[in-house]
């Protein structure tokens, strides 16, 4: 005979304690909703990245350079800053889950994230219900600010619409793409790469130019078919979410001795991934990984975190320290609330910041005096500006 | 018509085909002898492209190989299909040998559990950043300038010929194992009547042993098959190539091993061919509507034996 | 029940009467004799629990679900008992499936993808549409049970494995065309394509349950409204359940060759089987998309299948308990994992909860545990004295039990390398462990416990994201092999 007592008397008892602790957790909830909470024991950021699952090489890079950030400053100063993690798997009805629990966690007291514009809209309205600042360094559809999130959402990075426009106007002030030519646009059937595709295929159109539109999925490593049609293409433009598919695309027009040259994105922005000679990248700063000035930085990440990094990752540790600027200025009466943080952040203006450009918010919630540089991957695999 | 193009699809469908029919046929030899889906199976090939990866790093990395290629190569093929072997080993030992008997669906929830835990723990100890084999890098790229042009000015690289010919000839040698060899003739004994091979003296244990690490070495060998020509490898690369070797083995006729072949190639040819001439959008989309339409045609698979119902 | 030599059995009535009396099957005539009560208190409670009709579990269940939002008012929870109601919903409707026929399906999550994407287009802005959900809810439910007819009417040919990958594709097939759907072009004719499903930007803005004027729109009020539904299918199922059709189900399931051969309408109930379980999905999908006021393509792929599908199957397949059970424990502890403090209490729980019901005799539970912990701070002592890197690091838990921990587990100052290489010799000490015989099994456990505190302090609770995937994996093996059939299962169920 199994054991059906042990099991029920376990699921009773599982479920008495489930009840109690969800009891208990009540009067703390509320008290703590009136009075904000004190900085002296250390404040509490959210973070809602993919930090598993398909996106997991993005997720964990962002979640990296946060912590990166939140560790150095722990080091150096008094108030200390604690991140939580939430893992989002980048699906957004699992995002909203861990949205409420961060909305329900009385101790956070503002987000980073999250990471993708579909996870935006999902835990919007539950994070602005709760009063919470949410910042996306990598959420880039244009319609997310300004609108009915306006003073909750910011992100630190320019959206689809500053950038697609600078590539589209490149390709035809510069590359020499004319009226009449063909140009190939491939997204990754992902909402980042198909907003941006859209838009730069439309102005392209535009201007006469012959648009083909193609599309692959993240999981593709073979792109013959691609390869074979871009024949009479001028450009590829790829505005891929990992870059090492823009590499690998790039790699095979070469090895079919295609003249074609691939054009990439802020997704692919990555020297250390995405090198082939000749291509093309854009990207709203210049490069974070091999400025000067950021140097030490970079060393000392790739130590604590060895395996590599990708351009989603390094805005994350530009939100954590406008999240530290903002704290530290609420934290003037050693006491903090949401609404605190949140009008705080919005203000918050970095003179300097390791994207080489000062860094703010402008009132819509995107990021002041957005611009774009276009890059060409020298011989060597280095990235020099162009434009 | 465009033979530069047709020729195209055709050398990727090829090249494609073998790595998914290598898997496919691990997956087939399990499932013949245990029918038990191994849904862990695409991790351990995922094991095995990471193993060929340590290896390339310990010989100095993609830009400066300390060693020939042929040592390189045959060092990443020993290793990943002597490490997926014994992986696959461990995980029947493990994790399977006790579900034997249990209802079939046990195993399949166990085999998800195994996945979960390897894809999970790769991405604990490795990071779960993309790595590239960066195989264009290998001493000035020989690997890709050198092998032959067919018609219409399409080049067939000598990584490809490599992967195709080595999946010819750990195909052969299969066959000629399967067939030939005393242990092969048990494997056979085995996936024909697991009882009946017990009481005629088979010592079953040792023949699912032997599957199992045949079967995981095959898909270690895929993997540096793959990121050869493919490049890039990263912790959950295995889910989605489990699918589709899944998928190939079952439409082939699952248990039959020309049928993994047959069924890995249609893949491989589907894919290329769908994303080649009619649209790279729904690409998918038209490689599973073909797939459901075979399997509705011949529902015990390509080369599969309709099931004999015994009473 | 063997009955043959218990000497407690009242002899039977007809005990000496000469012949067999004529129309009455002596088993079944004798079957209250040979019921036998048994003894001790969890024989009693075990008897009580096998005479209590089901349901009146069910009627418990959803009495004290109902309880939850007068609870709390911590939205999380709320949040998190209405994901589980949803898988719970999922389990039921795979349920009819899997465990009453027997078929293996594996393109169930598109149903209720089918349900969602019906309720966002009929009642969102995307077509202008908004609908009263007593409309559209009925509407998604019939639609997706007549797509589950479609799928099932050219796959009745197919057995097992092969009626398995062909719902796959159709899985498959459905994420691709509705994350491909906002450029839907006719196969490449002209140049016009046409915007469905919204393409990857999924459909926002999705309307709130609009019930004939009365709208939900509260967490609470979901939440409710989910238990409900929940409630009421759990009842519809079991009546099917008990009634010709589930039986012939299960004969169906046990043997399908048989059944036929019984005059059972085969093909018949496995379309039926089918359109019920879909419709089931289509309703959690009009649920799930009322609440998250969005749906999106990747929320209906594979790793939701898989989810649902370790839920019923942990469970017990075919046992309504199973699927509320199933669900609970799944998704309660994916979500109690996501927080470092609390994995790391239940970790250490568990591990002692094993010890103490595997380890006997009772002396060694002691030695056990105390020998881990002696060996602990014999070692910290010893790193005090020649390497004093070892216990440099930060400790990782706060709270008391982290402080505790803090003082016998080493905490090295950059623990990430050796912390993966401990994670994989424990992964081996785990598996050899399970080849040992006590007392030496014992003995080998104190190190691989204090190995497994060791690389928890120092590597698994610093990334709580992967461990919590690792221990659901972890547990899945475990369980799976210590109870084939899950926790509730009944005995045999076969796949064929």
């Amino acid at each position: 005979m199994f054991k059906r007592v042990g099991l029920v008397v376990s699921v009773a008892v599982l479920a008495g304690l489930a009840i109690v602790a969800a009891a208990l957790a009540r009067p703390s909830s509320h008290s703590a909703t009136a009075a904000g909470a004190t900085c002296s024991k250390g404040v509490q950021i959210g973070m809602l990245a993919p930090i598993t699952g398909p996106a997991s090489s993005i997720g964990s890079d962002q979640l990296h350079w946060a912590q990166f950030y939140v560790s150095n400053w722990n080091k150096a100063h008094k108030l200390k800053l604690k991140l939580v993690q939430g893992d989002t798997q980048l699906d957004p009805s699992k995002a909203s889950t861990v949205a409420q629990s961060f909305a329900s966690n009385k101790s956070i007291m503002g987000v980073i994230g999250p990471a993708g514009s579909d996870e935006v809209q999902a835990t919007a309205p539950i994070l602005k219900k709760a009063g919470l600042a949410f910042v996306s360094g990598s959420a880039t559809r244009v319609s997310l600010t300004g609108g009915q999130w306006k003073g909750f959402f910011f992100r630190n990075v320019p959206n689809d619409g500053v950038q697609g426009p600078t590539d589209a106007n490149y390709m035809t002030s510069k590359l020499g793409v004319k009226s009449g030519d063909t140009v190939m646009v491939v997204d990754d059937q992902e909402s980042y790469s198909t907003g941006l595709a859209d838009i730069v295929g439309a102005a392209l159109k535009a201007k006469g130019v012959t648009v083909d539109r193609e599309s692959i999925s993240q999981k593709d490593t073979d792109f013959s078919a691609l390869v074979a049609k871009a024949g009479s293409a001028k450009i590829v433009f790829a505005p891929f979410q990992l870059s090492s598919q823009a590499q690998l695309l790039a790699q095979q027009l070469k090895a079919q001795g295609k003249s074609a040259v691939v054009f990439g994105s802020d997704g692919t922005f990555d020297s250390s991934k995405f090198s082939v000679a000749g291509s093309y990248v854009s990207f709203f700063a210049p490069d974070v990984t091999t400025l000067a000035a950021n140097k030490s930085i970079v060393a000392a990440f790739n130590k604590q975190f060895p395996g590599g990094t990708s351009p989603f990752g390094a805005p994350n540790y530009v939100l954590a320290q406008m999240y530290a600027a903002a704290i530290t200025k609420a934290c003037v009466d050693n006491k903090i609330t949401r609404t605190e943080l949140r009008l705080d952040l919005a203000k918050v203006k970095l003179p300097s910041s390791i994207f080489g450009v000062p860094v703010a918010f402008t009132a819509k919630g995107d990021v002041a005096g957005a611009k774009f540089y276009i890059f060409k991957i020298q011989p060597d695999g280095s990235y020099k500006t162009v434009g | 018509m465009n033979w530069n193009l047709f020729l195209t699809e055709l050398v990727a469908g090829i090249t494609h085909g073998s790595v998914y029919a290598l898997i496919a046929l691990g997956y087939s030899m399990v499932y013949g002898i245990l029918k038990l889906l191994n849904f862990a199976h695409g991790d351990i090939y995922m094991v095995g492209a990471f193993i060929g990866f340590g290896v390339i790093t310990v010989f100095g990395g993609a830009t400066a190989l300390t060693t020939s290629l042929v040592i390189l190569l045959v060092s990443m093929f020993v290793l990943a299909m002597l490490g997926g072997g014994l992986l696959g080993v461990m995980i029947e030992r493990f994790a399977y040998r006790r579900l034997r008997n249990a209802p079939r669906i046990a195993p399949l929830i166990t085999a998800l559990g195994v996945a979960f835990f390897l894809e999970n723990s790769a991405q604990l100890i490795l990071g779960a950043e993309f790595q590239s084999y960066d195989s264009f890098s290998w001493k000035n790229g020989e690997l890709w300038s050198k092998g032959f042009e067919l018609p219409a000015g399409v080049h067939v690289a000598l990584a490809q010929i490599i992967v195709v010919v080595g999946t010819l000839v750990l195909m052969v040698a299969l066959t000629y194992f399967v067939r030939a060899t005393q242990t092969g003739k048990a494997m056979r004994a085995t996936s024909f009547d697991r009882e009946g091979a017990a009481m005629m003296g088979i010592d079953v244990d040792r023949v699912i042993v032997v599957t199992f690490f045949i079967g995981s070495a095959l898909a270690g060998a895929a993997g540096v098959f793959n990121c050869m020509v493919y490049q890039q490898l990263w912790p959950y690369m295995g889910f989605q190539a489990g699918l589709f070797a899944f998928t190939a083995a079952v439409v082939g006729g699952i248990g039959n091993l020309p049928g993994a072949v047959l069924g890995g190639m249609l893949i491989g040819l589907a894919q290329a061919f769908a994303t080649g001439y009619v649209s790279s959008t729904f690409e998918e989309a038209i490689v599973f509507a073909i797939l459901i339409a075979v399997m509705l045609i011949r529902p015990s698979g390509l080369l599969g034996k309709a099931a004999i119902q015994k009473v | 029940m063997d009955d043959g030599g218990n000497p407690n059995l009242p002899a039977r009535p007809d005990e000496g009467e000469p012949g067999i009396r004529v129309g009455v099957d002596d088993w079944v005539a004798t079957h209250e004799q040979r019921d036998v009560r048994r003894t001790g208190l969890t024989g009693k409670a075990n008897d009580l629990i096998d005479r209590t009709p089901r349901w009146w579990f069910y009627v418990a269940f959803g009495l004290l679900a109902g309880l939850l939002p007068a609870l709390t008012s911590n939205g999380y929870v709320i949040r998190v008992g209405f994901d589980t109601l949803i898988y719970m919903l999922l389990c039921l409707g795979l349920n009819v499936v899997v465990g009453y026929a027997g078929l293996l399906d594996l393109g169930y999550v598109a149903f209720f993808g089918f349900g969602a994407y019906i309720f966002a287009m009929l009642s969102s802005p995307k077509f202008g549409l908004h609908w009263d959900a007593l409309i559209v809810v009925p509407l998604a439910v019939v639609a997706t049970g007549l797509l589950g007819l479609l799928v099932a009417l050219p796959s009745r040919r197919l057995v097992g494995d092969y009626l398995a990958i062909v719902t796959l594709f159709f899985g498959q097939l459905f994420v691709t065309i509705m994350q491909n759907g906002s450029r839907f072009s006719l196969l490449g004719i002209g140049d016009h394509s046409w915007d469905l499903t919204g393409g990857p930007n999924g459909i926002p803005d999705i309307d709130n349950w609009d019930l004939g004027g009365f709208k939900i729109s509260s967490l609470n009020g979901y939440y409710l409204t989910a238990l409900t539904v929940f409630m009421i299918s759990l009842f519809a199922i079991y009546l099917v359940d008990v009634s010709r059709t589930g039986r012939a189900w299960k004969s169906l399931r046990e043997d399908p060759l048989a059944a036929e051969l019984m005059g059972i309408p085969v093909n018949r109930l496995k379309l039926l089987a089918f359109a019920i379980s879909a419709g089931i999905g289509g309703l959690a999908g009009t649920l799930f998309a009322g609440l998250n006021t969005a749906v999106f393509a990747a929320d209906f792929d594979v790793p939701t299948l898989i989810i649902v599908y370790a839920m019923l199957i942990l469970g017990g397949a075919g046992s309504l308990g199973g699927v509320i059970l199933g669900a609970i424990v799944v998704n309660v502890s994916l979500e109690a994992l996501r927080t470092p403090g609390h994995a790391t209490w239940i970790f250490y729980t568990l591990i002692v909860a094993t010890i103490i019901a595997k380890v006997r005799p009772w002396r060694w539970v002691v030695i056990v545990i105390g020998g881990t912990i002696g060996l602990g701070y014999l070692l910290v002592a010893i790193a005090n004295e020649w390497w004093p890197r070892g216990t440099a690091g930060e400790p990782t838990v706060s709270g008391w039990l982290g402080t505790w921990l803090n003082e016998w587990v080493l905490h090295p100052s950059d623990p990430q390398t050796i912390g993966n290489i401990c994670f994989i010799v424990l992964v081996f000490a785990v598996l050899g462990l399970t080849l040992l015989k006590p007392w030496l099994l014992w003995v080998a456990m104190i190190p691989t416990l204090y190995l497994a505190a060791f690389v928890w302090q120092n590597r698994l609770v610093v990334e709580p994201s992967v461990t919590r995937l690792i221990l659901i994996g972890v547990v899945l093996i475990v369980l799976m092999n210590a109870r084939p059939q899950g926790l509730l299962g009944a005995h045999r169920i076969e796949i064929a």
